[in-house]
């Protein structure tokens, strides 16, 4: 090889270099520039309702529409909160979210314990049949368990939004797939210094499946946050009514079945926010433990 | 995959045990047989009362439950609104099955006919001809029952409105009425020297030449097509529904092919729209203000909008910066086929009892229902509040309520001039047989007339050929709307 | 696995949840089989004291009614459209996400966002920013209002669509409600790929990058097959979420499942069993024992072609 063939060589390899340079420098601006297209195609949807919330009934029904409120109504949410008694809902709401999520932890927790680290006879069938009825339309529930309530004269009360509910499938799976991640030696270990099946379940499970188990009080309370259609067939009086219920009808006018739009949109905002607020600061134990449901799959 | 079947069998089998237990107590509804003693005016009983009155309209309700008190001390009154009317509907639907319905609500013939599927609704006759006394607190002596007087105070068309179940016998008492009238734009029509229709044919010609004064307006926008498809029917006498067994749903035939026939034309030429095609209420159109050169804008606006009498105060354009409204309503009567044949629709709710297994609560709740239909004053304050029309005549009398109409006028007392309109047509007022899956039927003709409005037919619009084919969508869709009738019902 | 010394320790830990499964969820079970069974049966008619023969009527009548095939048709093709178009834009997006340093976890939060929403509520907004106000048929079409959507699309030069009014057709209503469907699947589905692709060695790639593999390569045969876990289990729920489709359409088109004129064109198979929920029991219970059995037969050749050992 001659010193001139070297240096081309050299000349060559430098421009490869600096053209895969250039290569991956346009990969991640075509990336991002994906990535944050995407990101607003979601966000839209809840730009267009804050924005909505924020304008006059005639500005909301303009053409073409407006992307910035002219003149922005705050009042629109005082009016929201104050025609859908908003304050009381709330209160309904979070009682009900927090005592069944309360209930259905512990029965989760044991229930999953049983199925990862206990042996009995028909576990494997009686795991099988209970994903099973996760496949059934919840609604072929609703008729019989309607019927059902009225045979233990639950109707408006507390009750009848809380229990039925307690057991989720779902969630018994979710905790289970985590036990089983939890090495077996742990629990041998325990077994064997004579620790209590309780007492090792909540010195070294729980701890370790805490993820798993916020991530489970979370969608709980959003559960109750968006429940519409029980609550209103069994417990819609002013005493138990729940906030997706106290929202619906609110704003339309019974005899012209009109609706004023933006309070609507500003109620719809008000009842997502808290929910936001708490997917935010609480990001990481939500998509730890639905993502962990998956990781098994 | 053989041990999840097995184990959903092993489930099943053990579920099935249970089947006993809840089998046993079935519960049957209660039948009402008129206590030996009649009404006892010293045990407490309370009643529900499911409506949707907004909360401007339970206030007024709410005077008058204390004063209903005042008289029948031992009965309370719950009342509660649950939404619209379709929400009433399902939720007493549901309640029936188990029992734990309320005792009054209100209704639409159609949901009687569909609660009297479990037997639920009681019927009326018993108590309007009991003639036992009761002394209420203040000495004064009343009949259970109606007297002559309060019965010949009815407006006889809405009395009789109980009575269309096909058996002759009463099963609702009206609370309160409206109808649809034709709203206009009065300053338009002036200047233009046009004069409100009075039938179809007259409708169409002011359609045409409302058209050629303003190419992009809608001249005329109806709320409900259903409405129209059933007063068209009554008002044509061509067959709508009958409430015998096995006969129900007789609208397919030619009569009605035709007059669909003929507003898909007006509404191909872009004379009339509705609500759902619209995507937003006609008084949207009607009481726009804005104009279309000045704004800068894309405007349309209709002159006429036919919708319910009780909505008159949405059908009125917004204030302007002077305070006066910018044009004036006038209100008239819908257009009719013949003037020896006038037909409206009747609309507005009713009331019902139900049955109770204690029969105290069902006289407890007849009590209230007449008490609700005969007071002047509730009649008078809460036809006021609301812009439905009273059902009795002397509530005319009524100081307030005469005062109320005479101060009638397109503006500010719109309600006032919707409700008088809607009072002079008493004589006109029909309704449908109710059966179970009217409500059904009065559904499917709505959408049919959609339908058949927004369907897509190729060719030249005066051609033989193309009226044919629009006649051939016609009856297919009647076709199907009949066979979705017979299904639901 | 520990073989416990007291079996029944065991079955004292599951009693909770056993009772309440058994009275809320395995009782209406058999509660909808002895409904189904009984020749139109109806409740209202039980209160009135009507008995009703055994038979399997309700199936028949369910099989031959029209709309049956409407909703059966309209469910699958939603299935089929939207379970692939959403799990290839969420593998997309897990993959552009895993690739990125720098506001990687403000997007992933955004992506997240549409999870936690009511999905009626969120419809409502969507159908506002799809719907048009005016009067499109007929020879004078007027509009009022085109909706976001249109105005967007105005500025690409392309002329005002119907998408969910009266003059819509199938093929704008469909776009609509795959657009919705997969927006509100997107989230779930790139959070379970996002979590894979995390917890892939490493290693893999390093090996790859050593023997010069290129981009698509890789993707094809290491980052697929590594994800096929996740991805099986993304698309199984998937499709029995997409089998149980109804409030997202509630949420754009109302409870008439259609658009004006054609109301029901829409309609899913959990919209046929509400709509017979109210008057007619009977066939309500075997609309949905039906479902179930679809449900159960797709999820079988599901588990089938993924050949993944599955831990259930």
């Amino acid at each position: 090889m001659t010193e001139l063939e070297k240096f081309l060589l050299e000349k060559k390899l430098e421009r490869e270099k600096s053209r895969q340079r250039v290569v991956r420098v346009v990969a991640q601006v075509l990336l991002y520039v994906f990535l944050i297209t995407m990101a607003l195609i979601v966000l839209f949807p809840f730009y267009w309702m804050i924005i909505s919330s924020l304008k006059t009934l005639t500005e909301y029904q303009q053409s073409p529409p407006t992307f910035f409120p002219k003149k922005i109504i705050w009042g629109n949410y005082a009016e929201a909160f104050h025609t859908a008694n908003l304050g009381k809902l709330f209160m309904n709401t979070m009682y009900v979210g927090v005592v069944s999520t309360l209930l259905s932890l512990v029965i989760t927790v044991i229930s999953a314990f049983a199925f990862a680290r206990l042996e009995f006879k028909g576990k494997n069938a009686l795991f099988a049949a209970l994903l099973g009825t996760m496949m059934i339309p919840g609604e072929l529930f609703t008729i019989t368990n309607y019927q059902t309530i009225y045979y233990l004269n639950w109707q408006n009360t507390f009750t009848v939004l809380i229990v039925p509910f307690l057991v989720s499938v779902f969630y018994i799976y979710l905790l289970r797939q985590n036990f089983l991640q939890i090495p077996n030696e742990l629990y041998l270990a325990a077994k064997v210094d004579g620790t209590s099946d309780l007492k090792y379940l909540w010195k070294v499970m729980i701890p370790l499946a805490l993820p798993t188990l916020i991530s489970i009080t979370i969608l709980k309370m959003m559960g109750a946050w968006n429940s519409y259609v029980w609550p209103n067939l069994v417990a819609n009086d002013i005493d138990h009514r729940m906030i997706t219920n106290g929202l619906r009808n609110a704003f339309t006018d019974a005899n012209t079945q009109s609706t004023n739009y933006p309070v609507q949109m500003a109620a719809v905002a008000l009842v997502s926010f808290p929910l936001f607020l708490v997917f935010i600061f609480l990001r990481k134990y939500i998509m730890k433990g639905v993502s962990r449901s998956g990781i098994k799959g | 995959m053989k041990r999840t079947i097995v184990s959903i069998l092993l489930v099943l089998s053990l579920v099935l045990c249970m089947l006993p237990v809840f089998g046993c107590s079935k519960k049957e509804m209660p039948n009402f047989v008129m206590p030996e003693g009649g009404f006892d005016t010293t045990t407490p009983v309370t009643i529900t009362f499911y409506h949707t009155m907004g909360s401007n309209l339970s206030e007024v309700l709410d005077i008058y439950v204390e004063e209903f008190h005042e008289l029948y001390p031992n009965i309370t009154v719950v009342h509660s609104q649950e939404g619209g009317y379709d929400d009433v509907r399902d939720k007493i639907s549901k309640q029936l099955t188990v029992l734990d319905h309320p005792n009054i609500a209100y209704c639409y013939p159609d949901h009687v006919a569909l609660y009297n599927v479990s037997e639920a609704v009681v019927t009326l006759d018993q108590f309007i001809n009991y003639q036992q006394e009761l002394t209420l607190p203040d000495g004064t002596k009343e009949i259970i029952g109606l007297t002559q007087e309060q019965i010949a105070d009815f407006i006889p068309g809405y009395y009789n409105e109980g009575k269309q179940f096909g058996d002759n016998l009463m099963y609702t008492m009206p609370l309160s009425k409206s109808t649809e009238v034709l709203y206009y734009n009065v300053d338009f029509f002036t200047e233009h020297e046009l004069t409100p229709p009075t039938t179809w044919d007259e409708l169409e010609a002011l359609c045409a030449k409302i058209k050629e004064i303003d190419p992009n307006c809608i001249p005329l926008g109806y709320d409900s097509e259903a409405n129209w498809f059933i007063t068209m029917c009554e008002q044509l006498k061509s067959p709508y529904t009958s409430a015998e067994e096995g006969n129900h749903f007789l609208f397919d035939n030619q009569t009605n092919y035709d007059f669909v026939a003929r507003f898909r034309e007006w509404h191909q030429k872009g004379y009339i729209t509705t609500q759902e095609i619209l995507g937003a209420y006609t008084s949207t159109i009607f009481t726009e203000t804005k104009v279309a050169e000045k704004d800068g804008e894309k405007v349309i606006k209709s002159y006429m909008s036919i919708g319910s009498s009780a909505g008159a105060t949405k059908q009125r354009p917004t204030k302007g910066d002077d305070g006066k409204y910018p044009f004036e309503v006038g209100i008239v009567p819908i257009p009719q086929v013949s003037a020896d044949n006038k037909k409206v629709i009747s609309q507005g709710p009713s009331l019902c009892i139900f049955q109770k297994e204690n029969p105290q609560e069902v006289l407890a709740s007849w009590l209230f229902m007449k008490f609700l239909a005969t007071n002047v004053g509730f009649q008078a304050e809460f036809s006021m509040a609301s812009g439905y029309v009273p059902v009795i005549k002397s509530v005319e009398d009524h100081p307030v309520y005469a005062n109320f109409l005479n101060k009638a006028d397109g503006g500010n007392n719109i309600a006032a001039l919707s409700a008088k309109v809607c009072m002079e047509q008493a004589d006109a007022y029909y309704t449908s047989p109710a059966f179970n899956g009217s409500s059904e039927a009065r559904d499917q003709v709505g959408a049919l007339m959609q339908a058949c409005f927004v369907a897509k037919i190729d060719g030249d619009p005066n051609s033989e050929a193309y009226k044919q084919a629009v006649m051939a969508m016609i009856k297919e869709k009647f076709a199907a709307a009949i066979q979705e009738c017979e299904y639901k019902s | 696995m520990v073989q416990s010394k007291k079996p029944w320790v065991a079955w004292l830990y599951l009693a909770p949840a056993i009772v309440l499964l058994l009275v809320f969820t395995a009782w209406p079970i058999v509660n909808t089989i002895r409904m189904s069974l009984l020749e139109g049966y109806s409740t209202a008619g039980e209160i009135a004291g009507k008995t009703f023969e055994f038979g399997f009527g309700n199936f028949a009548k369910v099989i031959d009614y029209g709309q049956f095939k409407t909703c059966l048709t309209n469910t699958i093709l939603l299935c089929v459209l939207t379970v692939p178009i959403s799990t290839f834009l969420a593998l997309l997006i897990a993959v552009c996400l895993n690739a990125i340093k720098p506001l990687q976890r403000l997007l992933q939060t955004i992506f997240f966002l549409p999870y936690v929403t009511n999905s009626i509520a969120i419809g409502m907004v969507f159908a506002a920013m799809f719907n048009i106000v005016g009067n499109l048929s007929g020879e004078n079409p007027l509009i009022v209002t085109a909706g976001i959507i249109n105005e967007f699309l105005a500025l690409f030069g392309v002329a005002p669509v119907d998408w969910i009014n009266a003059t819509s057709t199938y093929t704008t209503n469909m776009i609509v409600m795959v657009v919705y469907i997969v927006w509100n699947a997107l989230p779930f589905k790139i959070l379970i790929l996002l979590g894979g692709l995390q917890s892939v060695n490493k290693q893999y790639y390093d090996a790859a990058k050593v023997d010069g593999t290129s981009r698509v390569r890789v993707f094809t045969k290491i980052t697929v097959p590594l994800l096929s876990p996740m991805l099986a289990y993304v698309v199984i729920t998937g499709f029995i979420g997409g089998f149980k489709e109804y409030s997202s359409i509630v949420g754009i088109f109302g409870e008439d499942m259609g658009p004006v004129g054609a109301a029901g064109r829409l309609n899913t198979m959990v919209g046929f069993i509400y709509d017979a929920l109210g008057n007619h029991q009977g066939r309500a219970s075997a609309a949905a024992l039906i479902l179930f059995g679809i449900i159960f037969v797709v999820t079988l050749i599901n588990l089938y072609v993924s050949k993944k050992k599955t831990h259930y």
